[in-house]
């Protein structure tokens, strides 16, 4: 007997709707497209990072720059998690020394990416830039997708869940991507983030944004007058079979490494990503004073149980997504009525409170709410924030703009007002420009232009290698704290095999909290279940590897250098001896993992026929 | 023999934050979180150190246990 050798997946025979937009005179252009590749087939970054690698682009502000906002495979199935929208295109922020714009993408959850995906289109490409502020509606028309422009310049000036509300009053079936006043002050703003409408917020009027934010892409929008996307439609969430109902199970159920951590406490969950602050506390590695840990115990005036003192917390979720992992933050009023302030996950809880010297769950709480409102990304901007409370701190004779301090609440708000409405560029255009232009660059914390999560480098050699966002695109920022690994044997190991397969998240369509892309074979059934495709567990591991690495070529190819595959100098030169984490991460360290991961990556980028890794200059 | 356990986040709710336990000589890391009703900790320290539930505990010996973590 003969076992049947099993028949390769054909991506050729997928096809997929691509909408051009030329924002320059308000057409659109309708095609299927056939993939040529499982890539093409999976979506998302799959598909924009090879449209942007057909691109020479040396402005992220040139017409010619793209705006990618598309799905994935999986984006409006069943799947559980399977609402994300992907937004790419060259980054004004994330930038190499030479200064060219680095390839970025951001992702966001909730029904707008469904409902685009419900009106027949998959992939939208918006071409140049609009004369005046528009906004393009999608819908289901009668003979397939249609395409409709509408002026926005009544929009301009309104804050992120204020712009949502406006069009949701003119389009009550339809969900919405917005641009808040950072994005449009693109020209002092790098940092935009695109806000995306929740079933919760049209629902309950509370300002519930999902957030698109990492690398600018609503500084993009802003630049192509672009205020706002509007798709509407009906529902067209296909039935849960049985299949799809067994999917759905091993993506929150902990043996296939499911996302049980991210439920409520009571359900036997972890309680969100905020319980990752008590972990690392506990090693004294929660950043704190911009990435500072003093070895005190203010930090856990943020922990939940005492934050829960004086807030009401409730968890919740996405659009038909079991997995709770919001907490939402409610004052409770004097007539026991409670008012929702802002949405606590680690990133912002951590990076907009202990990071900058506060300790109070309200004011973290409405400094979150001030972020979202002006439609900035809370990383960046708190981590730039952070870097000029330091730099007060070490110049008190001569300090950055309004002198503010760590911990000093009201001082630090206006920092960020002000960055919002376009009026502090200095912040508004990243940590990086802002150390380098004061040259002080050490404590500015950073990997090649993009501003760090709330994980100390000193934790975290696969910054280098994370391609957008530290956190978002290489899995290893907890691999110290879980695992204890401090090798290059066993960096490398995880960098370049299991920690770069999270960019495959934001190709198919899945939000990373589903936490099991190291499971392909649970992801490879859930592309059978929803789609009838059988692409294969292995063939799906390769396409996203191809995914990444060329991101990474990206990279070189826009002119990063060795030298900007690094950490932040401070890590090196004065190491934080209040960390109680092995002390392993040195600049020989760091030199020694990259040559073993870039070896390692060399013989498929030679496949790939992508360019090599840049060389450490000879002595 | 004697131990102490020391529980973080989410574990110690209805629980301890830290505790002196008496567990039999040779009990195994694993053991301690059945005893607990814990479910499957996302780190385990053993005297500060990186250790797993198969690993066997000494007399004195810290056991810190926390909850699976991740994200961002």
């Amino acid at each position: 007997m003969h076992q049947a050798e099993p028949v390769p997946f054909n991506p050729e025979a997928v096809t997929f709707v691509r909408c051009t937009i030329d924002l320059a005179d308000w057409t659109a252009r309708l095609e299927t497209v056939r993939c040529r590749t499982v890539e093409d087939v999976l979506g998302g970054i799959g598909r924009s990072l090879q449209l942007l690698a057909g691109r020479t682009i040396t402005d992220a502000y040139c017409p010619e720059n793209p705006l990618i906002v598309n799905t994935g495979l999986l984006t409006g199935t069943a799947v559980m998690t399977g609402l994300r929208t992907y937004f790419s295109g060259y980054s004004p922020l994330k930038h190499s020394d030479l200064g060219l714009p680095a390839a970025m993408w951001a992702a966001g959850s909730d029904k707008f990416g469904a409902r685009l995906k419900w009106a027949g289109i998959d992939d939208v490409v918006f071409e140049h830039r609009s004369a005046t502020p528009v906004c393009v509606v999608f819908s289901q028309g009668e003979h397939g997708p249609a395409v409709a422009f509408e002026p926005a310049g009544h929009l301009l000036g309104l804050d992120t869940h204020r712009k949502i509300m406006a069009l949701h009053r003119d389009h009550p079936d339809g969900h919405f991507a917005v641009i808040g006043p950072g994005g449009e002050h693109y020209d002092s703003v790098y940092m935009g983030a695109v806000a995306l409408s929740t079933e919760n917020q049209l629902k309950s009027g509370e300002d519930k944004c999902r957030f698109a934010g990492r690398g600018g892409m609503g500084s993009l929008m802003g630049y192509k007058n672009l205020i706002g996307l509007v798709a509407t439609g009906a529902d067209r969430m296909p039935a849960i079979t049985p299949a799809m109902r067994e999917v759905n199970r091993d993506l929150v159920k902990p043996k296939a490494g499911g996302s049980t951590r991210y439920q409520p406490v009571r359900q036997g969950g972890g309680g969100g990503t905020w319980a990752n602050l008590e972990v690392m506390q506990a090693f004294c590695a929660a950043p704190e004073n911009n990435f500072r840990p003093t070895g005190h115990a203010e930090v856990e005036r943020m922990f939940r149980s005492n934050v829960e003192r004086d807030l009401e917390i409730r968890s919740e979720a996405c659009y038909r997504c079991g997995i709770r992992c919001h907490n939402n933050v409610f004052a409770r009023d004097p007539d026991g009525g409670k008012a929702f302030i802002a949405k606590f996950d680690y990133e912002p809880l951590n990076l907009l409170g202990s990071n900058l010297g506060i300790h109070d769950g309200r004011q973290t709480a409405l400094l979150v709410k001030l972020a979202d409102n002006l439609g900035l990304d809370a990383i960046s901007v708190a981590v730039t924030v952070a870097y000029v409370l330091d730099y007060n701190q070490r110049h008190p004779d001569r300090p950055l703009f309004n002198g503010a301090s760590f911990g000093q609440y009201d001082g630090i708000r206006e920092l960020i007002v002000m960055t919002g409405e376009g009026r502090l560029p200095g912040i508004g255009r990243g940590v990086k420009r802002l150390s380098r232009g004061l040259g002080e660059t050490g404590y500015a914390m950073h990997v090649k232009g993009l501003e760090l999560p709330a994980f100390l480098p000193e934790t975290n050699p696969g910054y280098l290698f994370a391609i957008a966002g530290g956190h978002m695109s290489m899995q290893t920022q907890m691999l110290l704290a879980k695992e204890g690994k401090t090798t290059l044997g066993q960096w490398t190991e995880v960098i370049t095999r299991l920690g770069l397969l999270q960019v495959g998240f934001d190709a198919i369509g899945l939000c990373k909290f589903t936490g099991i892309w190291i499971n392909s074979e649970v992801i490879a059934r859930a592309v059978g279940a929803a789609t009838g495709l059988e692409i294969g567990a292995e063939a799906l591991e390769q396409a996203v590897r191809r995914i990444y690495l060329r991101g990474l070529a990206l990279e070189w190819r826009q002119g990063y250098t060795d030298a900007e595959y690094t950490l932040p100098a401070q890590v090196f030169e004065n190491p934080n001896p209040a960390i109680r984490l092995p002390a392993f991460v040195t600049l020989d360290f760091v030199r020694a993992l990259k040559q073993r991961v870039w070896e390692a990556f060399g013989p498929e980028l030679e496949a790939l026929a992508l360019p090599c890794p840049p060389k450490e200059p000879a002595c | 023999m004697r131990i102490t356990v020391k529980l973080f986040a989410s574990f110690r709710t209805g629980r301890f934050q830290e505790k002196v336990l008496d567990v039999r000589g040779g009990a195994r890391a694993g053991e301690v979180v059945a005893e607990l009703g814990l479910p499957a900790p996302g780190i385990v320290l053993v005297n500060e150190r990186h250790a797993g539930l198969d690993d066997v505990l000494r007399e004195g010996d810290a056991v810190q246990l926390f909850p699976p973590v991740g994200g961002g």
